[in-house]
């Protein structure tokens, strides 16, 4: 049946070897027992040490242990090193994940939980997935919420220096705009505030400040309003054509 | 109307909603405009409001609706898919004399194979076509954090798989049985009539016996179509209807061991993520005996064996032991086409473009769509005895966007802000683990009307999605940091 498969993959994913090439190593070299026992869905693939594994991939599941075996102590360090570490690098692993979530007992700080601390492991837990998508397992499934680190640790973390530079930069745009209009009408401050035309600039220059974060959000808030209602104009445009027809 | 402020207390927030009631209004009301004269000869002025708003209002022009002296009206429906076969059944009921040209009989058209639970009941589905009856499903993110939605179904509930070849040929049969003539053959081209009211002239090739056979060459005249033939719609090409932006779906099917199809028994699986598709999601739905797993993409088409490949990876240890016993593909379309609509020929289902964003659901909608369309043309034409013009082809249009539009911007604005990035993914995910969201997701599904919600659990609901969407995009902030 391994035969079989392999051959059908290979035969509908025509892709270079290289991108199959997780394939062929994890599930041989995984640390899992269990892993090892069950048929492997793979391709042969060129890669070095590749032929060790193309010729384990077509026996049956015993034999596959016993060509890992001769196939890590024959080969070179170098190469064998390699597997290895492809081999720890398998799946996420950290002693405080456990269960599918982070054991929160193991951030305490204090007595208290270090909530930046569960969240930079968390942060490191998703940059390992993003380089390296693992399987989702039913008998390991992950349940981890990011609801529950508070809602202040969040805001402490990641909303209050944002919130210091904007208020920085609105504090700076309004002493010098304030400045330039009081010296060129002579209105000071508190009459400013009175004044419509002052509130409309302290509006935009607020807005301004919130929206604008970056120089290319100008750019992103445009592309925003078009698409908006684009989805829109497609539909519409079956209606253009009852118009024209008059 | 009560369906658009029923369907305006859908999912996001409440702000949403209103933005949205109030576009539906301003939709609605440019709409009135739109009326049919009884009187033949009349010339009515045509109005056209100062500013383009949202949509421009007409009022026709004229009406000339002949009585057929001595035939009934002849109607063709180009394909025979879900949305064919239940055009040609409400034709042929009518009255109206149908034939279906369908180029393959047994088609087993790729597809996903999911229908909701009202489909069963409008169209009088016997439920022995249902392979499989899903009550749970699985969304998977990113990270791998999954979530069982189905809680909230009732024990009657359930979304239908059924295999294509089998709907298709149901829906067919019952159309023949009600008087449309069936024909196995494939439309080549159209010639359009030079005078109003003359007939549409049909070259199609049909297939009799020998297999392998060429087939002749047989034209027909008919006085409408209803082009019902899927994304590559020849009909469309035929009336210049203009193209749209499509994603391609890949499937494989696997035959996985017992064992392991038994965890898939009502069960289907969605997988989000960039390393599954950058905007769509790699799914496994189970079929009769086997899994279909597969992803989509529109931006990125060139990857997506590599999305099938990461898709694959995710959910390789529950179809570990499988074994693929067919590769498929097929284009879906994104948005419906320009026009979907020239003189007497009218596009339904995949050929007009009417797929939702989001889950690109397709099959429901083009069943409703065909059943529409020609209910309008059996109004139009009273039962068959007069002839029909675009006017009347415009009420099914009318009546379409103004039932479904509000389901479409829906999925449409999920599948903006859901399936943006990774956080957006996490986010949405995360959401789906809310009681009152999989009530409001499913019963918008499953009979695709929705009862108006608690707004004050829209507004809860508001808080926590923009509290999701923060959170995970925090985290990828921090996530960049590492990489950088």
């Amino acid at each position: 049946m391994s035969i079989s498969m392999a051959a059908m993959f290979s035969a509908s994913a025509s892709l270079a070897p290289s991108s199959s090439h997780w394939y062929t190593h994890k599930p041989l070299f995984s640390l899992g027992p269990r892993r090892q026992s069950s048929v492997i869905l793979a391709a042969a693939s060129g890669d070095n040490g590749g032929s060790g594994v193309a010729i384990s991939v077509a026996e049956q599941t015993p034999k596959v242990e016993a060509a890992n075996g001769s196939v890590a102590s024959a080969s070179a360090s170098a190469s064998g090193e390699e597997e290895a570490s492809v081999a720890v690098l398998n799946s996420f692993k950290d002693p405080r994940w456990v269960n599918g979530t982070w054991k929160l007992k193991q951030f305490e700080k204090d007595g208290k939980t270090d909530w930046d601390a569960v969240i930079d492991a968390e942060v490191r837990r998703r940059k390992w997935l993003e380089d390296n998508p693992e399987s989702s397992s039913n008998d390991n499934p992950v349940v981890f919420d990011t609801s529950i680190i508070p809602w202040w640790a969040w805001m402490k973390r990641f909303h209050l220096p944002e919130a210091e530079l904007l208020n920085g930069r609105a504090a700076m745009i309004g002493f010098f705009m304030a400045y330039f209009v009081d010296s060129l009408t002579g209105v000071g401050l508190v009459d400013q505030m009175g004044n419509f035309f002052c509130k409309t600039l302290l509006f935009m220059a607020v807005s301004g400040v919130l929206l604008i974060r970056k120089n290319e959000d100008i750019e992103t808030i445009k592309k925003l309003i078009e698409e908006t209602t684009f989805y829109d104009k497609q539909w519409q445009a079956t209606w253009q054509d009852d118009i024209r027809k008059d | 109307m009560s369906s658009e402020s029923a369907l305006s207390a859908h999912l996001l927030s409440s702000l949403f909603l209103s933005v949205l009631e109030t576009m539906a209004s301003v939709v609605l009301k440019t709409f009135a405009g739109l009326r049919r004269s009884s009187d033949n000869s009349h010339q009515f002025p045509v109005q056209k409001p100062a500013k383009v708003h949202f949509r421009k209002a007409r009022i026709v022009a004229s009406r000339t609706c002949p009585k057929l002296s001595n035939r009934n009206l002849r109607v063709a429906v180009i394909g025979g898919g879900p949305a064919g076969g239940s055009a040609a059944e409400t034709l042929a009921k009518g009255g109206v004399e149908t034939i279906l040209i369908e180029r393959k009989l047994d088609n087993c058209k790729p597809c996903g194979g999911a229908i909701p639970l009202c489909m069963v009941g409008e169209f009088n589905l016997p439920l022995d076509i249902i392979d499989r009856k899903v009550t749970k499903m699985k969304m998977i993110s990113p990270s791998n954090v999954a979530v069982d939605i189905g809680r909230t179904l009732k024990p009657y509930e359930y979304i239908g798989m059924v295999r294509r070849e089998i709907l298709d040929a149901y829906l067919r049969d019952r159309a023949a049985e009600n008087g449309a003539k069936v024909i196995n053959g494939l439309f080549m081209k159209m010639d359009m009539p030079k005078v109003q009211n003359a007939p549409y002239v049909l070259h199609y090739t049909e297939y009799t016996g020998t297999k392998g056979g060429v087939g002749e060459k047989k034209t027909v005249e008919v006085d409408a179509v209803i082009g019902a033939d899927g994304a590559n719609s020849k009909v469309a090409k035929s009336i210049n209807a203009g193209d749209y932006e499509y994603a391609i779906a890949f499937q494989e099917r696997i035959k996985i061991p017992d064992e392991k199809m038994a965890y898939y028994e009502n069960l289907a699986e969605m997988y989000v993520g960039d390393d599954v598709s950058p905007d769509f999601y790699g799914w496994v739905f189970p079929k009769c005996d086997h899994v279909a797993v597969g992803t989509g993409t529109v931006t990125h088409k060139g990857d997506i064996k590599k999305f099938q490949l990461a898709t694959l990876n995710r959910a390789k240890d529950k179809i570990l032991g499988g074994q693929i016993i067919r590769v498929e593909a097929h284009p879906i379309p994104e948005h419906p086409r320009p026009r979907r609509l020239s003189g007497r020929v009218a596009l339904v289902g995949d050929a007009a473009g009417y797929v939702t964003k989001c889950s690109g659901e397709g099959i429901y909608f083009a069943a409703k769509s065909g059943r529409m369309c020609a209910e309008a043309i059996v109004e139009g034409s009273e039962n068959g005895k007069r002839m029909v013009d675009e006017s009347d082809l415009r009420k099914y249009l009318k009546k379409w966007d103004k039932t479904y539009w509000p389901t479409y911007k829906v999925l449409d604005v999920l599948q903006k802000v859901f399936y943006r990035s990774n956080p957006a993914k996490e986010a949405f995910v995360e959401m789906c683990a809310d009681e009152y969201v999989q009530k409001m997701t499913f019963d918008s599904y499953l009979y695709k009307t929705v009862t108006p919600g608690n707004p004050l659990d829209d507004l809860k609901l508001a808080f926590n999605t923009i509290g999701s969407l923060v959170r995970a995009n925090a985290l990828r902030r921090e996530m960049e940091k590492l990489s950088s």
